[in-house]
């Protein structure tokens, strides 16, 4: 079996075929295009690729000039670095509704590098900026519709890659709608909403948890933080008794919170939230964080179980 | 291309009333920064009436030079010099800041009155325009990019960030203004974060660094000019002004930064400006 190749590389291959397609593109990184994989473009595309060393700020400023001047900037870079120094700047490509791509890698928990390299607030971050669209892939094959989306799509763009892969759970078929739930099983106890590794987390888990509490549960993939389709969401929740959201991000301030909002406009339901509990996290094998930090199956288990009882 | 003197008169006569309208849109909505809207207006003006390539029919244009004013909070000297133009209708300057108006407190993207894009949150401007700078090298452009900095802005992190970039990819098409009037909200700028031997940081980032008197027309337009003359390098104007020097009782005060005239300093400033603008005219 081939390995599932890591959603950086599938961004940077991607590069490549967009960047031949639009020579508008153009892409900048700050010191990190060998593990953002922005460095397969600068190889290919020399004159339009810009290291900015290691400068968030001044390289989403420099996005912004590139933007006005009506270029396609890729603003590439570890995800907490980038949202985070470079917040103000990313504020007024929302503010001025410019055409700016922001891709970073290295979203959620990172692993050794550990808690400076975590990303688990970089999506509230984003989300409270208006004009901004969110999203987070929970495959390569729903990243590259993410991708296409947002190159034919005018306007500011986030797109949270993780560092590694993450297993297939969509076919080549799959039709991405920005902002609509995708729902990838249907059920009628328990409704899973996921984003990126959280989708990942409830689709590996559904079926199993699903025999072992005997009960029937309803997997929903949601692979933006916004925009989303609020009455699409609300309606394709309707029937179940309670909702668990997974994230890889800080519960507080997360997609979690903007879950909750949404379906408490029309239902009263149970509502709880897996993802990381206000905290910074720490170093490990990814693995081992994630389960230090409940990120997994058994406390998906455990939070069911607190629902139907 | 020079300034003749007759230019010269013309453009004085232009500013003062420039620098009244400035005042007259504060006053009429008690808020806005006086100070640094004075202090830059012969920068602004000059860029517009000599020394950039715009179309004032088309302020879209594509071969346009840019300029970006990264010290937000001169807004009302951009609005009246771009009314002066033909850009802003004049009646339209004086909703300055109110609910509804186009003149915003700091300016918000408007390519049709030529404002580029937003700006207010300061020490952003340069790297804008670094971008803007890169492009334009990467279309063969021969634009240029003109950045307007308040000094007090130079105390932030990303204009160096700028600074170091633009002489690394050689932006020789990259003019940076300072607007050196020495005083920022909470007093003098040496008080406040010390920015001086400031030439000489800007040099040691690789820039080539050009001292004006920012009072004297001629001195600012050569400036300009020689800036322009520069190939392999970005070029900094440091343009020297004390801040508020325009109107007698303004001047060595950081009341002025970002206060609103009230009705008698409004009256003694206007009354100041008109009797400079009567001696001119009779000295045609």
């Amino acid at each position: 079996m081939v390995a599932e190749p890591t959603l950086r590389d599938t961004f940077g291959d991607y590069l490549i075929e967009v960047g031949q397609k639009n020579k508008d593109i153009v892409v900048l990184d700050a010191d990190l295009s060998a593990s953002t994989r922005t460095n397969k473009f600068a190889k290919k595309f020399p004159q339009r690729f810009f290291n900015m060393g290691i400068a968030e700020q001044n390289m989403l400023g420099t996005a912004l000039g590139f933007a006005i001047s009506g270029k396609i900037p890729v603003v590439s870079g570890f995800s907490i670095f980038t949202t985070g120094r470079a917040w103000e700047f990313i504020r007024f490509a929302c503010h001025d509704n410019l055409n700016v791509k922001i891709i970073t890698t290295h979203g959620g928990i990172v692993g050794q590098d550990g808690s400076t390299h975590n990303a688990l607030e970089d999506l509230s971050l984003m989300g409270s900026l208006p004009n901004i669209n969110v999203l987070v892939p929970s495959d390569n094959i729903e990243l590259i519709k993410i991708l296409e989306f947002a190159f034919k799509t005018e306007g500011t763009f986030y797109v949270r890659l993780p560092r590694g892969s993450f297993p297939r759970i969509h076919n080549n078929s799959y039709n991405f709608k920005i902002g609509k739930p995708d729902i990838l099983k249907e059920g009628k106890d328990i409704c899973l909403i996921g984003i990126g590794y959280g989708t990942v987390l409830a689709y590996d888990s559904a079926l199993t948890i699903e025999k072992e509490l005997n009960l029937s549960i309803k997997l929903i993939n949601l692979p933006t933080v916004k925009p989303i389709d609020e009455e699409a969401l609300i309606s394709a929740i309707n029937d179940v008794k309670g909702i668990i959201v997974l994230e890889e991000h800080n519960i507080y301030c997360g997609f979690g919170s903007i879950i909750a909002r949404i379906i408490s406009k029309e239902h009263i339901k149970k509502i709880r939230v897996i993802g990381i509990n206000d905290k910074f996290a720490q170093s490990g094998k990814r693995e081992t964080v994630l389960n230090a930090y409940k990120l997994n199956k058994q406390n998906l288990l455990r939070q069911i179980k607190k629902i139907i009882n | 291309m020079e300034l003749t003197k007759a230019d010269e008169k013309k453009i004085l006569v232009d500013i003062l009333d420039i620098k009244k309208d400035i005042l007259t849109m504060i006053y009429k909505t008690q808020s806005g920064h006086p100070g640094g809207s004075l202090s830059c207006v012969n920068i602004i003006y000059l860029l517009y009436y000599k020394i950039m390539r715009i179309n004032f029919q088309n302020p879209t244009w594509k071969e346009r030079d840019i300029f970006i004013l990264s010290k937000g909070h001169a807004a009302p000297a951009l609005y009246a010099v771009l009314s002066k133009f033909g850009f802003i209708k004049r009646d339209e300057l004086f909703t300055l800041r109110e609910f509804n108006s186009k003149l915003q407190g700091h300016p918000v993207k408007n390519p049709e009155f030529g404002i580029e894009i937003s700006t207010g949150s300061l020490g952003m401007g340069l790297s804008v325009g670094v971008g803007c700078a890169l492009s334009a090298k990467l279309d063969n452009s021969n634009k240029y990019i003109y950045v307007l900095l308040g000094d007090g802005e130079l105390n932030e992190g990303a204009i160096w960030e700028a600074a170091m970039s633009a002489n690394h990819f050689k932006l020789d098409n990259l003019i940076a203004i300072v607007d050196r009037n020495g005083l920022q909200i909470d007093g003098s700028t040496e008080e406040i974060m010390a920015l001086e031997p400031l030439g000489k940081k800007w040099k040691a980032f690789g820039w080539e660094v050009i001292e004006v008197d920012g009072s004297n027309l001629t001195n600012i337009f050569q400036g300009f000019k020689r800036s322009k003359s520069i190939i392999g390098k970005p070029k900094v104007i440091i343009s020297y002004l004390i801040k508020g020097s325009e109107i007698s009782f303004m001047q060595h005060t950081r009341e002025f930064h970002g206060r609103a005239p009230n009705k008698v300093e409004y009256e003694a400033a206007l009354k100041e400006l008109d009797n400079i603008k009567e001696e001119l005219l009779g000295g045609f």
